[in-house]
């Protein structure tokens, strides 16, 4: 839990738009993950947090800095296939069932037919979503797509799980339930966690540390680490700890002029 | 339910009333024709039923060349598209030299493949190939390439190949597009036969037959033909159809 996993070594991402003007999405970002690791990139849009997850992920590449995990690149963690992520969007192949996409990476993967369908079996229980595996997406509300996206995520195991606003979407009722369900697969899984998001109570109920980033350009602002006992229960979200560290976390964002 | 039965008695109700009016002479006063030259439905229906054994020759001439050439310019089709999304740079190119042929009339088609082949079939199937090429290229080419958001990145995010990228995504993504090419060229890949048919060296077959009676003013046996034509390509469609609704079940058009 000590050991540093993933270094984030001063990171940049310059875009050029339509316009030819150059866009500052990412400057010089540097961050160190332990391994275990639960962490939240927090920051309004246009911070450069989903790019930073995207180049993590390999699905992206700076335009200056560089990112080593386990003394490995980005890319060759995603080809030794350690990577979950979950999206902004469900991203259901429309032709499959939600048993079949949930299935979908561990077939490229080559994870045996008996151990899928077990994963598939437990993952859908964990999201609520037992009586639905034969169901197709456009029967499926917005909420319960998301939720199978993120058992698609969970089946594989992944060493290294990346999640791009999953809950952005969802009501407060259904995000609060599943921040505590996440929480409880978490504890099980002991995966390093990369979450983004907008939403500040959200990043200290299921973070050890808040990663705040500004934008224009985007910058690491401040780092806040929560300690807050775990297992958390939604109780938490009560007490006055929990309501200092989300004081805190807004303040960082009122001092730097966005 | 209660809509479903609307749905097929209203256009059935305007189609018996029109064949009524047309039996009565009213379509033929509205468009100033003589039942000469127009003949009324009665009449068509029974030329048909004493020519019935013929008119079912003629038809499945045609039909099968048809539906040769339909499925060999469909499969030249989706082929072409498959090469220009591997290849995206010149493939694109390829696409509007294909959609330059689709703008070739079949009446300049034909001479052309009787040039190449000896037999009025294989000049029909030749010409119906290429009539039907361009419409699966171009929407099997859509729906290979118009992925929704992310879901290349779901790919890149578990390391899939190429291959699996193609069997897996862009494949079962573009089945949609590839029945409504089906569907277009279903349409197409009868009336091309049938022309192709008036300009062949053969004797047989829809298009020769209507434009024999025709020429012969044999006007009920050439309208018989044409009602066949019709009837075919209907069925055809619904084929089609059905075959759709099992296939890609899970899409939108299909709700």
């Amino acid at each position: 839990m000590s050991e540093t996993q993933i270094q984030v070594k001063d990171v940049s991402m310059v875009y050029t738009n339509n316009a030819g003007e150059k866009i500052n999405a990412l400057d010089s970002v540097s961050l160190d993950i332990k391994e275990g690791e639960f962490i939240s990139l927090l920051g309004p849009s246009g911070c450069g947090k989903t790019t930073l997850l995207r180049i993590i992920a390999d699905l992206l590449q700076p335009t200056d800095g560089e990112i080593i995990i386990d003394g490995q690149s980005p890319r060759d963690i995603r080809i030794k296939q350690e990577y979950g992520i979950v999206f902004q969007q469900p991203v259901l192949y429309d032709w499959r069932t939600v048993r079949r996409n949930i299935c979908l990476p561990m077939e490229i993967m080559g994870v045996p037919k008996k151990e899928r369908t077990s994963r598939i079996d437990e993952k859908l229980d964990l999201v609520g979503l037992k009586d639905f595996g034969k169901k197709y997406p456009f029967e499926l509300s917005g909420g319960m797509q998301q939720r199978v996206g993120i058992a698609r995520a969970l089946a594989l195991n992944p060493k290294y799980l990346l999640m791009d606003e999953p809950f952005s979407a969802l009501d407060e009722f259904t995000r609060e339930k599943l921040n505590e369900d996440l929480l409880e697969i978490w504890g099980k899984t002991k995966s390093t966690v990369i979450f983004v998001t907008h939403n500040i109570p959200e990043s200290v109920f299921l973070s050890d540390r808040v990663i705040v980033l500004t934008p224009h350009p985007g910058k690491l602002a401040a780092v806040v680490d929560i300690d807050l006992p775990r297992p958390r229960r939604n109780e938490l979200r009560d007490s006055p700890e929990f309501f200092e560290y989300v004081a805190k976390i807004r303040k960082c964002f009122q001092e730097v002029k966005m | 339910m209660m809509n479903k039965v609307k749905n097929i008695l209203w256009p059935l109700l305007f189609g018996i009333a029109f064949l009524a009016l047309w039996q009565m002479g009213y379509v033929h006063k509205v468009l100033d024709l003589k039942p000469f030259q127009l003949p009324v439905p009665l009449e068509i229906v029974q030329t048909l039923h004493a020519n019935l054994p013929k008119a079912i020759k003629d038809c499945g001439v045609t039909l099968s060349g048809a539906f040769i050439g339909m499925m060999i310019g469909s499969a030249i089709g989706f082929m072409i598209a498959v090469i220009a999304t591997i290849f995206p740079k010149w493939g694109y190119g390829g696409l509007i030299i294909i959609t330059a042929f689709n703008a070739m009339p079949i009446v300049a088609l034909s001479p052309i493949m009787n040039l190449y082949f000896s037999t009025g079939m294989a000049q029909k199937i030749g010409v119906v190939t290429i009539v039907c090429m361009a419409a699966m290229a171009m929407n099997a080419y859509s729906g290979l390439n118009t992925l929704k958001p992310y879901s290349m990145d779901l790919m890149h995010s578990v390391a899939a190949e190429r291959w699996v990228i193609f069997k897996k995504l862009r494949l079962p993504n573009c089945m949609p597009n590839v029945f409504t090419a089906f569907k277009i060229n279903v349409a197409a890949s009868i009336i091309a036969a049938i022309i192709s048919e008036y300009f062949a060296t053969s004797t047989a077959g829809l298009g020769f037959g209507i434009k024999d009676n025709l020429r012969k003013a044999e006007m009920a046996m050439g309208w018989s033909y044409i009602v066949v034509a019709s009837l075919a390509g209907v069925l055809i469609y619904i084929v089609i159809l059905l075959l759709e609704r099992n296939v890609i079940k899970w899409h939108a058009s299909q709700r």
